[in-house]
């Protein structure tokens, strides 16, 4: 306390100083009084000064020393702890306290006193005011005393010698006064605390550790409740958070459980829907529920009313639909015609009216064969042909294909109608059929060249008209020269099928009508050729059936068990050579040979015929010895082997039978000889383009040879070394490779870098070895390799949140640390209750739903 | 948990004997789909993943166990075989002995179809075996519908046809033609025509990875990406002119047999063969490989047919007298190897997955003057197709075909829209090229060390202490004239020591020296041009 007042005052003299001796004191008291209620300092004084540098640096200088040192202010904890027993015992003297503020009060003056006789000493001595500075330092100890003794000031001897002024002394004048007794009581007790021996606090660092020590016990206590729940949570696969979430309701009765009438509607309904008396009337036997049905009669009426509105809206509605539905348009009604008119035609047609029909429809053909308008000449037919479109559109096509149609029954030459019913068509036909019925190509041949022979011959010329002038002359006979010529050719040709068996014939017609339907000729033509070809195997399969299957045919077949098999294999054989020698069907790309219609008959017959072998031949193998049947297989096959040799497979089966030549047999004999050695030869090869071998040591020319001794001594020694040294890596390498001790073998160990970006260049993080990383990347997770089941725990990721669950922190419950952590999917223990639906989620955590369930 | 646990201990205890036995049977299936075991866990210090690591291999355990009931209980289907009693052999059952003992359906599947015109014919059957596609050598196409026997589209291609491979699916095929090789349509249409190949020998589809192999006449393979139709690679072999050519299911790697008894392995990434082999004396005639990759079986024409296993490159064993045109593993492991116009099929007679030994199962001989062109197993069906000179034919073989097949594999009977979504999900599921190498399960591991080009600083301390040992262990000669005194001797050693030191540099300072140096570099690289003569120069 000494030592503050000192400093203060140091202070206050230095101030007194610098602000010289000119200003009046009771001025600068006023001054002072008024600066300090803002900061209480000195500072303030300071900077009002208007001193010089010098003072300035004295000042700077002392107070940094001072507040570090003695004030302590800025350390408060050390101030309070070592204050704390002295202000005890300063609260015991009550006046002490009182007499100090006194004192500070008078401090100023005292202090004014003090400035006052230094500034003297500095006048008489002329010396500065530092000098002094001692003195006035000690001064204020003495101030304490500064009271005249007397009774009430003691002096400091007194004080502290015998004469000590005891509490007790002082309690004697107030005794039995009232409130004595507490008095003595709040004081007997203060004593005894005071007697209670304080010691001195331990050092710092060893009380923190003290401290400390107790507190992590604390802490430590407190954290271990947590640590099996960590733990757990730690080392659980998946740590689930979206537990005890209330699922809403399950069922649709649950939620209409739930329904509350709020509409008038709906009331009404429910009032109605939990009558008792309709219930009751209901179950019953539903005669009471005629009692309970009142109706008003103001109700009937206006149902009445209603009813017969609507009757006759209907009713009139129904009259104008009848009359709208009267209205035709021109076109309807042009066509109507149109169909009455046929109708009647086909029905009602009297003789006459038929002929004049047959004329009029005549006269039409005629017209058409003159003009041939609808033989695509058209402008829009072959605008379309020559774009393509009637093979892009199906639409166009089918009007172009119509057209011809209509062409070739207008064209076609049209019987009389002498014979009335029967229409042109179906005579045409028919006589198409006789005549095929009946012919032989020889004698279709033979006909064709008649009617040949009299065209050729019967060249007249007209001898009137436009015909008979000379051009036209000229130009007729060219003509019929022509013609003639080509008369004669077809004749030739005619001889020729003829002598050939007239077989070609109709495939050709076959092959061209193929491509053009045109109706009747066509469909006539088919069936011909099939018939034809197909001998008694044929008859009873639908052979002309062309569209039908394998199947078909293979029930034709295996039905025909009485044909014998070579038969057909003859059969089949001819006419694979008729199609081979045909040149046509060689020609066409796509289609093959067998993509005409032959083919898919071939098919059919060839896998007929060896099904049936096949089946066949087991029944006998049956009952017979195995080598006989086996005999009988192969004599089968052989025979069929020879024929397909005879025919066309000579070629064939002449690559497959190549003998090799005598070079290839003896390069093929002795191949072995050299093999082995240029294997060897070729891995050595490799093995030095994979370790290469090391260089041989080499000096640069003139260097290290300058004298005979230098030339005799040879290499450097570190270069033989390290060739030597070179070499034992190389051996060491070729016996650690893959393929050292496989003679046959070379295994490629070339680095290969595209592979490198799938192998991992460090282990992946929790990882510490290489081996156990490796073994537990050996089971593929997805869902190809595993079981349905186990596959969503194998994925399951780290943490199962569904969204918008908030993540509580972690609440604390017992447990059992020995507890297993199982990965059984808790989905189980989430529950549905529509009722309590505002049960909230208590436990987040995975560990509360294992504790539930387990309690 | 522990409680239920020991009470299956107990009960597996007291099972009846057949029961045992059946787990027994379970225990293997559980062990295949196991893959392999798991690692020590008691090598770890890290308890976190410890446990982890601890509970993936129980869920894996889980998951094989299922998959095996699975498969014990849910694949109805029992592949096929052929029994005989007493002094009967397999191989003296013919086919016709068959037909009468199987069902409508099976029976059905043996026939021949004579097609004499267009000469041997190739075959190759779709992954579910449903479609079969057949090429004749003077251009006859088929792609014919094996369940209902219907021909779905033929053509006639007026060129030689060396080979025909599917696609994918039945939707597209190739065909080795005398100049180029083309792919054509479900309906026959010509897709493309790829000419960059030149004449190809053989063809074959790479499924996993979208690939078209094929081998040309002048020895050179290509493989080439059928999605976008870019060339992956195009490698020379250098070994002559082949047509032995075959494919490993297990990891697409091409086998090429060469006239000089070698077979090579290609993969599309690498120049060089990955492996050699030195197979035969003579020139190989055919390549065959396992399903499970392990096992190839090579003919040479010397009349040997050798079966090798993969895994060692080492010869399991040699059948003689035999020389093959045509050789094809089946599903279930049978191999099948066609001369002339003879058939052989081989079993495997040791029941153990470990060791294989080939005997003779069944024979068939074809009609004579019938030349087997190819040999190829039905997937999914105790069936082989034989292509030969006058057609195809088709003949049964008891538990040659895997029973059950798993739809999402290979399905026969596939709709048109399963197929749609399949295409798809191979298209996603394509392997690039580079995943093609010998292992395939190494991929994902860590990347194999390369060999040390520079010794480890480990390595080179352990050099010095040996280096200073043995000098200071050398024996100073007898000096005279007082070089003898031991004043001197220690100094000797010391300098010799010294020097032994001084042959290895000090790491660690040359070290921090050169990363010196970059700091200033790289100050000096980051300043700009015009104040680059201010930095510090080392």
């Amino acid at each position: 306390m000494g030592e503050k007042r000192r400093s203060t005052s140091k202070t206050l003299g230095k101030n007194k100083r610098r602000k010289g001796p000119h200003l009046p004191n009771s001025i600068l008291k006023t001054i002072a009084n008024e600066k300090r209620p803002l900061n209480s300092d000195e500072e303030d004084d300071e900077i009002d000064s208007d001193d010089a540098i010098v003072d300035l640096y004295e000042y700077e200088e002392g107070v940094p020393e001072e507040e570090s040192r003695k004030n302590n202010r800025y350390d408060p904890v050390v101030n309070y702890n070592y204050e704390l027993p002295e202000d005890f015992e300063d609260e015991n003297v009550e006046s002490d306290d009182d007499d100090e503020g006194g004192n500070s009060d008078n401090e100023e003056g005292e202090g004014d006193d003090v400035v006052r006789h230094t500034r003297m000493l500095q006048a008489v001595t002329g010396m500065p005011s530092a000098a002094f500075d001692g003195e006035s330092k000690r001064k204020p100890v003495l101030f304490t005393e500064a009271y005249p003794e007397s009774e009430f000031n003691p002096t400091r001897d007194v004080l502290e010698g015998k004469g000590l002024l005891t509490i007790d002394e002082l309690m004697a004048p107030i005794e039995g006064k009232p409130g004595f007794n507490e008095l003595e009581k709040r004081i007997s007790r203060m004593q005894k605390d005071a007697q209670a021996v304080v010691h001195a606090p331990l050092p710092k660092p060893e009380r923190e550790r003290l401290e400390r020590k107790a507190v992590k016990g604390l802490v430590d206590k407190e954290f271990n409740k947590w640590v099996h729940m960590v733990k757990r949570n730690r080392e659980a696969p998946t740590v689930y958070f979206n537990q005890n979430v209330s699922l809403g309701y399950s069922t649709v009765g649950a939620i209409a459980s739930e329904f509350q009438p709020r509409t008038d509607f709906e009331k009404k309904m429910a009032s109605v829907l939990n009558d008792n008396e309709l219930g009751e009337a209901h179950d019953e036997d539903g005669a009471k529920l005629l009692e309970l049905n009142e109706v008003s009669v103001e109700d009937q009426i206006k149902y009445r009313d209603h009813i017969a509105k609507m009757r006759s809206l209907l009713f009139r509605h129904e009259l104008k639909s009848k009359r709208i539905k009267k209205i035709k348009s021109k076109t309807y009604h042009r066509l109507k015609g149109k169909d009455l008119k046929k109708s009647a035609m086909g029905a009602l047609m009297d003789p006459e009216m038929a002929k004049e029909e047959a004329m009029k429809q005549e006269a039409r053909r005629v017209e058409e064969r003159m003009t041939l308008k609808h033989k695509n000449t058209g402008k829009w037919a072959k605008r379309m042909i020559s774009r393509g479109l009637n093979v892009k559109y199906d639409g166009t096509r089918a009007a172009i294909s119509e057209q011809l149609q209509i062409n070739a029954t207008l064209s076609r030459k049209m019987n009389s109608t002498n014979d009335g019913s029967s229409s042109d068509e179906s005579d045409d036909e028919e006589e198409l059929n006789d005549g095929s019925d009946q012919d032989t190509p020889s004698k279709l041949i033979a006909k064709a060249r008649e009617k040949t022979l009299k065209t050729v011959e019967d060249d007249e010329v007209p001898n009137s008209g436009l015909l008979s002038l000379p051009f036209m002359a000229r130009a007729m006979k060219k003509k019929n020269e022509e013609a003639i010529e080509g008369g004669k050719r077809a004749l030739e040709e005619y001889e020729e099928w003829e002598n050939s068996g007239g077989e070609e014939n109709p495939k050709k017609t076959a092959v061209v009508s193929g491509r053009r339907v045109f109706g009747a000729t066509a469909k006539v033509e088919a069936p011909k050729e099939s018939r034809k070809d197909s001998d008694n195997f044929y008859d009873n399969s639908d052979s002309d059936n062309d569209t039908e299957g394998i199947e078909n045919n293979d029930l034709g077949a295996v039905r025909d068990t009485a044909s014998p098999a070579r038969n057909t294999g003859a059969i089949t054989e001819t006419e694979f050579d008729d199609d081979v020698e045909n040149p046509a069907s060689k020609t066409t790309f796509d289609v093959a040979l067998f993509a005409s219609g032959s083919w898919k008959k071939m098919k059919g017959c060839q896998n007929a015929e060896t099904k049936k072998k096949l089946k066949k031949h087991v029944p006998y193998s049956k009952g017979q010895d195995k080598k006989e049947s086996r005999d009988d297989e192969s004599e089968d096959s052989e025979s069929e082997a020879e024929e397909m040799v005879d025919g066309i497979l000579t070629s064939a089966s002449k690559e497959t039978y190549e003998i090799p030549s005598q070079a290839e047999l003896i390069q093929r004999a002795f191949a072995g000889d050299d093999v082995v050695d240029e294997f060897e030869k070729e891995k050595q090869e490799v093995l030095n383009q994979e370790v290469p071998e090391p260089e041989k040591p080499v000096l640069v020319p003139g260097w290290g040879q300058w004298t005979n001794i230098q030339k005799k001594r040879g290499l450097p020694s570190w270069m033989v070394r390290e060739h030597e040294d070179a070499k034992k890596k190389r051996t060491l390498d070729l016996k650690t490779r893959k393929d050292a001790r496989l003679r046959h073998v070379i295994i490629s160990e070339k680095v290969d870098k595209k592979v490198e970006k799938l192998h991992t260049t460090t282990l992946p993080f929790p990882y510490t070895s290489k081996e156990v990383f490796e073994h537990s990347m050996r089971m593929p997770i997805g869902p190809e390799f595993n079981p349905a089941t186990i596959v969503g725990s194998l994925n399951r990721p780290e943490v199962v949140k569904r969204a918008g669950v908030i993540i509580k922190p972690l609440k604390f419950e017992e447990a059992n640390p020995n507890e297993k952590v199982d990965d059984e999917h808790p989905r189980s223990n989430q529950k549905q209750n529509p009722k309590k639906g505002g049960k909230t989620g208590k436990g987040q955590s995975k560990g509360k739903s294992k504790q539930k369930t387990k309690a | 948990m522990e409680l239920s646990s020991e009470d299956n201990n107990l009960t597996e205890k007291f099972l009846p004997p057949i029961e045992q036995e059946s787990d027994v049977e379970l225990e293997t299936k559980v062990k295949k789909y196991l893959r392999g075991e798991g690692a020590n866990l008691e090598t770890l210090k890290d308890k976190k993943l410890k446990t982890q690591l601890a509970s993936r291999e129980k869920l894996y355990g889980k998951s094989a166990k299922t998959a095996a009931k699975i498969e014990k209980w849910l694949l109805p289907a029992e592949a096929g075989y052929l029994e005989t009693d007493g002094l009967e052999k397999t191989w003296r059952v013919k086919q016709t002995d068959i037909a009468n003992e199987v069902d409508l359906l099976s029976s059905r599947n043996q026939y021949d179809i004579v097609l004499p015109d267009f000469g041997p014919y190739k075959l190759d059957f779709t992954a579910s075996g449903r479609h079969m596609i057949a090429g004749g050598r003077k251009g006859h196409l088929a792609l014919v519908d094996m369940m209902s026997m219907n021909l779905i589209k033929e053509i006639q291609v007026k060129e030689t046809v060396r080979d025909v491979a599917f696609l994918h699916n039945e939707q597209f095929f190739a065909a080795a033609q005398k100049k180029y090789a083309y792919i054509y349509g479900r309906d026959g249409t010509e897709l493309h025509c790829l000419k960059e190949r030149g004449p190809v020998a053989r063809l074959r589809f790479l499924k996993n990875h979208f690939l078209l192999a094929s081998v040309n006449k002048s020895g050179q393979l290509h493989y080439q990406d059928v999605t976008y139709g870019g060339m992956v690679a195009s490698i020379r072999t250098g070994k002559g002119r082949t047509d032995v050519m075959e494919v490993n299911p297990y990891n697409g790697v091409v086998a090429l047999g060469h006239s000089g008894g070698t077979v090579t392995m290609w993969k599309p990434t690498s120049q060089a063969p990955l492996v050699q082999m030195q197979c035969h004396p003579g020139p190989v005639s055919s390549v065959a490989f396992h399903p499970n990759g392990h096992l190839m079986a090579t003919s040479g024409k010397e009349r040997k047919l050798k079966i090798w296993d993969l895994r060692k490159f080492e010869e399991i064993q040699t059948i003689h007298g035999f020389h093959a045109k045509t050789l094809s593993f089946s599903q279930k492991g049978l191999l099948a190897a066609g001369t002339g116009s003879f058939v052989q099929i081989l079993g495997d007679s040791s029941g153990s997955s470990s060791s294989h030994n080939y005997s003779r199962y069944m024979n068939h001989s074809m009609v004579k003057g019938y030349q087997i062109e190819k040999l190829m197993f039905r997937p999914y069906e105790d069936v082989i197709g034989i292509g030969h000179s006058m057609g195809w034919s088709s003949i049964l073989i008891p538990g040659s075909g895997e029973p059950n097949f798993d739809s999402w594999v290979a399905n026969p009977f596939e709709t048109s829209k399963q197929r749609r979504e399949k295409e798809v999900h191979l298209l996603l599921d394509k392997l690039p090229p580079e995943t093609i190498m010998l292992d395939p399960s190494k991929i994902g591991a860590m990347k194999p060390s390369r060999r040390k080009e520079k010794p480890s600083r480990g390595e080179i301390e352990a050099e010095k202490e040996v280096a200073i040992e043995a000098a200071k262990s050398t024996e100073l000669k007898k000096k005279t004239k007082g070089r003898n005194k031991p004043s001197k001797r220690t100094k000797k050693k010391k300098e010799m020591v010294e020097n032994a030191k001084r042959t290895f540099p000090e790491q660690g300072h040359n070290n921090t020296a050169s990363k010196k140096r970059r700091i200033g570099e790289d100050a000096a690289a980051e300043l700009p041009a015009s104040l680059k003569r201010f930095a510090r120069k080392n």
